[in-house]
Formats: structure tokens, sequence, C-alpha cells
């Protein structure tokens, strides 16, 4: 190992030190004891671990590279972990197709849209879908709702999963399997099962998510992160603009790996923001682009605008590794996100599931 | 929460003081830097800057709740909502306006914003029994229309026993309403930040903003560009703050907001505005303000003119509701909601949604036209 020591992440009074006793490469720290580290450059015993630590854990051991080395995987894996791997649906087939099957788990996806498209009825609607039993190809798992503007309005979520609850019903009778299997899929057990953070400030927003990790090992059963929205924070407040770029970067990169390592579902939603079409001739042409600039663009795996066409609401695929580009149309039901229908008969059809448009007033 | 003091985390002395050193004294400081910088603060390896890191975010990351508590206390509290006394739009909305969240009133001059805007007001005055929250209101008034007479007229109209020939009570209803004019963006500012000592002090039920709109309009101008950015981050700041205060003392707030033309290709309602005789080819008329400030309101009601009388309030935006529309009349006992006309419409992007103007004057022009000429 000829990496040197002073590339570390380490404090300069230790790589001071650890320089004035001779130690400039990875070989020199390897294979000695804390103990004798210590004695040898005069760190603390702590500090000693501490630096042992950080160089043996970064690269492994060469010899047992195999075991502690990034493990590779060949495509042929991935490509059966990825058809194992369930999808949370959106309740509007449309959509799902576009997505190959709905929401992908181990994945970040990111909602962007005009305010009242249906961002955030969209996240309650996949918090409720996440914990649909598994004979119905649902995921059974829980939700993390982590809002920040506020708009998670608890008699709307119930509207939603009671919806969603009598749809499975149905389609279980219909199947005329045993209803018992459903036992669990209740009202009090969907809203057990969503648990719900309310940030005021971005501050807040990035000590949470530091902290996330530690929530989901005790809550294991968690499918899904929603963040809605993570843009409201980050377009107030903020002088130095490097420093959003790097704290939102930071924050993506712990997305990742929270989805990775636990594999579940990130789904962020996103503000749209006005752009100004710069150059001669179109001055004062604006368009709306999804907010939090360019290099945030890289974020998410999965990014779909939401957007209005007339008075129909559209889904656009607008980033994704492995669909086409697509548009297609969905509506906002009393009972969630549904297909737009334009016939009486439909996939799912069911009486008392078929889409309401309309909400009855008295 | 973000400005709590390192101090007050259970760092251990030294770590605390070296970073005090470096001019990180508060959690938002450390959660500002990055790893590598800690580190090197510190002078010690990553292990001990992520310990930190989390003390830090411990101290002040939100607790979770479950929804299903969350939907307990609510429906055990069962005040989820202030009524708005309009019954329908009181159903569609799930018992009225969502308290902890924004509700925003816009529309064209005279439609009844202001009207609006004291008849909740009065409301919020009103004991339990009269369906009010027995507490306070701020009015926070921008455009100089508040008007006490015109309270005082809709109290004994609208609540004629209550209120009759009972001074008493009419001084505690004009004790209850406290009005703040204000007549810059940076007052307004300053106002919003200091509002809470006020919240708990005078009980405050319900602060109303009418308008949010006009001071923004004045001070900046709409050619966009640099200013325009200002005028957003100004608005996006407000909305923080009045985010926050709803929610920690779970009151609504009300804010109004004024009309603009847009111009755009993108009109999606073209067959409707040859009808208008005030609005040009391109453009149609909308809530003020622009995107960034439509995602910061959680509920919008369009108000709009339909004959010289009556006038139409749609549900723009709202988390619970469909589109739906009512039509009211203004009159002496406050807006008044009239049967029939409610029904639903072909909702669309509520930042986009067209507002119908009053499209004629009520008495004929022909006459000054004609000596004019």
């Amino acid at each position: 190992m000829q990496r040197e020591l002073s590339t570390y992440p380490l404090g300069p009074s230790l790589k001071n030190k650890l320089i004035q006793s001779g130690f400039m490469l990875v070989d020199d720290v390897y294979h000695l004891k804390p103990s004798e580290l210590s004695r040898e450059t005069g760190l603390s015993l702590e500090d000693a671990l501490e630096v042992i630590k950080t160089v043996t854990e970064k690269d492994g051991d060469p010899t047992d590279r195999q075991s502690k080395g990034p493990k590779t995987q060949s495509a042929l894996e991935i490509l059966q972990t990825e058809q194992n791997q369930p999808n949370i649906i959106t309740f509007c087939q449309q959509i799902d197709d576009m997505l190959g099957g709905g929401v992908p788990l181990s994945k970040m996806t990111e909602f962007c849209g005009a305010p009242g498209i249906g961002k955030t009825q969209m996240c309650m609607q996949l918090c409720v879908d996440v914990q649909m039993p598994k004979c119905l190809g649902g995921v059974e798992g829980q939700a993390v709702y982590i809002d920040t503007e506020g708009s998670f309005i608890v008699e709307r979520l119930v509207d939603i999963a009671d919806a969603t609850i009598q749809h499975c019903n149905f389609m279980l009778k219909q199947n005329q399997d045993d209803v018992g299997e459903l036992k669990d899929f209740t009202l009090e057990n969907v809203l057990k099962g969503i648990h719900y953070f309310r940030c005021h400030d971005y501050i807040e927003l990035l000590a949470n998510i530091q902290l996330l990790p530690d929530f989901l090992k005790e809550h294991k059963k968690v499918k899904l992160v929603v963040v809605d929205s993570v843009a409201f924070h980050f377009r107030h407040d903020f002088e130095d603009l490097s420093l959003r770029t790097r704290l939102l970067t930071a924050m993506a990169q712990n997305f990742i790996n929270m989805a990775t390592n636990y594999q579940l579902a990130i789904v962020l939603t996103n503000q749209m923001t006005t752009k100004v079409r710069s150059g001669a001739g179109s001055s004062g042409q604006s368009h709306l682009v999804p907010a939090l600039g360019e290099s945030w663009g890289h974020a998410s795996t999965i990014r779909l605008i939401l957007h209005w066409v007339g008075n129909v609401r559209y889904a656009l695929l607008y980033k994704s590794p492995s669909r086409k580009e697509k548009d297609v149309p969905y509506q906002i039901t009393v009972g969630g996100i549904r297909d737009l229908i334009h016939d009486e008969d439909e996939e799912m059809g069911a009486d008392n599931n078929k889409p309401i448009k309309r909400q009855k007033i008295s | 929460m973000s400005c709590r003091k390192l101090k007050r985390t259970g760092l251990s002395s030294n770590i605390l003081e070296k970073l005090i050193r470096h001019n990180i004294s508060t959690c938002k400081d450390l959660l500002s830097c990055s790893q590598l910088e800690v580190v090197k603060i510190l002078s010690s390896g990553p292990a001990t800057a992520d310990e930190v890191f989390t003390k830090c975010s411990q101290s002040c990351s939100p607790r979770p709740i479950t929804a299903y508590d969350l939907w307990k206390n609510r429906c055990e509290a069962n005040d989820g909502f202030f009524a708005t006394s309009l019954k329908d739009l009181d159903v569609v909305l799930h018992g009225g306006l969502p308290k902890g969240t924004i509700s925003e009133i816009a529309g064209p001059s005279g439609c009844g914003k202001t009207q609006f805007s004291i008849m909740l007001s009065l409301l919020v005055t009103m004991p339990k029994s009269h369906g009010g929250l027995d507490g306070s209101v701020m009015y926070i008034d921008t455009e100089g229309a508040f008007s006490a007479e015109r309270l005082v007229e809709m109290a004994t109209n609208k609540f004629p026993d209550y209120f009759h020939d009972n001074s008493t009570t009419m001084s505690e209803l004009t004790d209850r309403v406290h009005v703040n004019v204000i007549q810059t963006c940076n007052q307004l500012l300053e106002r919003l930040k200091n509002l809470e000592e006020d919240i708990i002090s005078k009980k405050i039920k319900l602060i109303v903003i009418d308008s949010i709109a006009s001071l923004v309009r004045k001070e900046f101008s709409t050619t966009l560009g640099r200013n325009l950015t200002d005028r957003t981050n100004l608005l996006v700041q407000e909305a923080a703050i009045l985010k926050y205060l709803a929610e920690v003392f779970s009151i609504p707030i009300v804010v109004t907001n004024q009309i603009t033309t847009r111009f755009g290709n993108d009109n999606i309602q073209d067959e409707q505005t040859s009808s208008s005789g005030l609005e040009d080819e391109s453009g149609y008329v909308t809530a003020a303000l622009g995107n960034t400030w439509s995602h910061s309101v959680n509920t919008r009601l369009l108000l709009q003119y339909l004959t010289p009388v009556t006038r139409q309030v749609m549900v723009a935006k709202s988390p619970v509701a469909p589109f739906t529309t009512f039509t009211y009349t203004i009159e002496s006992a406050g807006i008044i909601q009239q049967d029939g006309g409610a029904g639903h419409y072909e909702g669309t992007d509520p930042g986009k949604q067209q507002i119908k103007v009053r499209s004629a004057l009520p008495f004929q022009v022909s006459q000054s036209s004609s000596l004019l000429s």
C-alpha cells in the first residue's frame, strides 16, 4: 500500500505527529497495534486506534481483499435482483407501466411539479400503497414521511387509505381468496405504519436525515422514505449558493446510501421555478424548470414532471435509466391517484372503485 | 431550534472549545460544515467527527409521530378546521380552513377579499357556541382597507341576538381585533418575526394579512431578473415564518392576494378570453405573485365576478378538497352563500386559473364617450 497517510481525513495535529515519527505510507501503519503506534508517535491511545481504524477500514488488508473490498456483481446478478425487487404501485396503471411496474425500491425517485398538481397526493398515495399485502403484489412495508411544507393533512390521508383498503378487499373477494389475509390491512394499521416527521428548517431536515439510518435500523419494515418537499427550505435563506449545492449533494448521497443499504424507495418532491431564457430576441420569455438548479438534477435516478395540459394532469417521465421518455395522463379523485378513464369499463373495474370523478356535495 | 447552542448538546468540553474557537457555536454552523472540515478543526479522526454530528443532529432533529397518533389527536381535539360559515364550502374543506396552514384568498379588486377577511376576524372572536374560536385576531393591514365600522355592522347583522343592545359583547369584540397597519416590506418582515409574543399574550387565534401582495408589488419592479429573485426570496421567507407560527400555535393563517394579467402562449382557456372585454387577446387574469408563492400556500380560494351582484368562490388548490365553486353575495351581514350555483369545474394549474373580472361597468358609459367626441 503506497498511499500516503496525509491523504486520509485525519486532523492536522495527528498527521504532524505521524510524519514526525516517520510514518509516511499506509504500509508503515499496517500490522501495528494501537499501543505500539501510540508509543512510537506519542499519540494518545484513542487517537492511535482511530488512525488505524481510518486507514485500515478504507482499504482493507491487501491479502483478504476479497472479503473486505467492494464486492463486484455481474450484470446477471443485478438483473436477477432487479427483477425480484418489488415495486410500489401508484394505483395509476399508466404511470406504473411507464415506470415499469411502479416506484422502484433501492432507487431515488423525484416528482417535480407546479403547485396544486398533486405532488403531496402522490406521496400520500404511495405511503398507503407501500403497505399493501404481498398477496396483492404489494411490498407490505412501512413509510417515513418527512414534511417540510406542512401540507400533510391527515384527514386526506384517511380518505386515501380508506379507498385503498376498500379496493384491496374488493380485489380479494373477486379472486375468491381468503379475506383473512387482509385482517392486518386496516385503517388503524395503515396509519400506524406511517412515521411522520415535520422539519421546520433545513437544519432540522439535515439533522433528520443524519439520524434516519438509526431510525431505519429500529424500524426494519420501512420500505419508503418520502420527503415533501426537498426544495422548500433550500429556496430561501441561502446567500451562499455553493454551500447549498454542497449540502444538497451530501444529502443526495445519504439518500442513495439508505436506498441501497435498506432496499427502500426514496421519493422526493421538488418545486418548479421560472427560468428566463437568455439571449437577444427572446428576452422576457420564461418557462418552468425543476427548482434547485442543474447539479441537483443529477441527484435522483428517476425524475417525473407532473404538469397540466389544459384541464388534464399529466406525468412526464423526464429521466430514467431504463424506461423511455413518456407522457401519460392521470387524475386525482377522492380516493387518490387514478387513471384517467374515458370509458366506464375499466380493468380494475368495480362499482365501488370506479374512479369517482367528482365528490358529491350536498 | 436550529440556532440551539452547541453547549446544550452534551458534547465534551474540549471538543466544544475547539469548535467555538473556529466560530462554530450553534447546531446550524456545525451541520453546514463538511466532515473533513470538522476533522481538521478537531484534529481527530472521522469517527469522532461523526459522533459530533450525530450528537448535534439528535438535539435538533424532529421527533417522529405515526399518522395514526396524529389522526387520533386531531379527532380528539376535533378542531382541526376553522369554519368559514359558508356551509357548503366548509363541507368540501372537511370543516373549514385547515388550522396550522396558510390559506390564500385571491381575487380582483372589489370582489370581497377584505370583506371575507373581516368576516373571518369576526367569526374568530365569537364564542365557541356560535361557531367561533373564542380568540383574538391579528389583522395586518397593508392596504388601509380595514374598516371597524364594517366590522360592527357585520357583527350586528350576522349575530343580531348576541350583539343586540349589548355594549359589553360589542366592546369585547372590538377589543379582540388587533389591527396593525404596515407600510413597507421590511416592516412586515420585522412584524412577522416578532409576532410570537403577541400571539401568546393576546391569545391570537387567527392571523390575517390583507394583503400580502400590495407591498411587494409596490416595492419590487416586475422586470425579470435579480429584482424578481429578491422578491421571491422575501415571499418565501415570510411564508416560512407564517408556516412555523401556524403550526406551533395551531392557528389558521389567511392572506389575501391580488390578481395580475399573465401573457403567454400557454393560454389554455382561450375560448373564454374573448368573452371579457378587459383582457388582451393573449393575456388572462390570474392570482399574482407567481409560481413560487403558489407553492407556499396550502389552500387557495379564488374569488371572481359572475354577475354584478353575485360572485363566485373557487377552491383552486387544497390538499383535501376537489375543484369546486360556490356563489355568494356580499350583504350587510358579510359574505352570504347562495343556494344553487355550487358545482365542480374542470380544474387546472392554480397558478394559471383564470379569474373573471368585472366585464362591464354597471352604468352606461356611452354618454361620456359622446361628450368626448
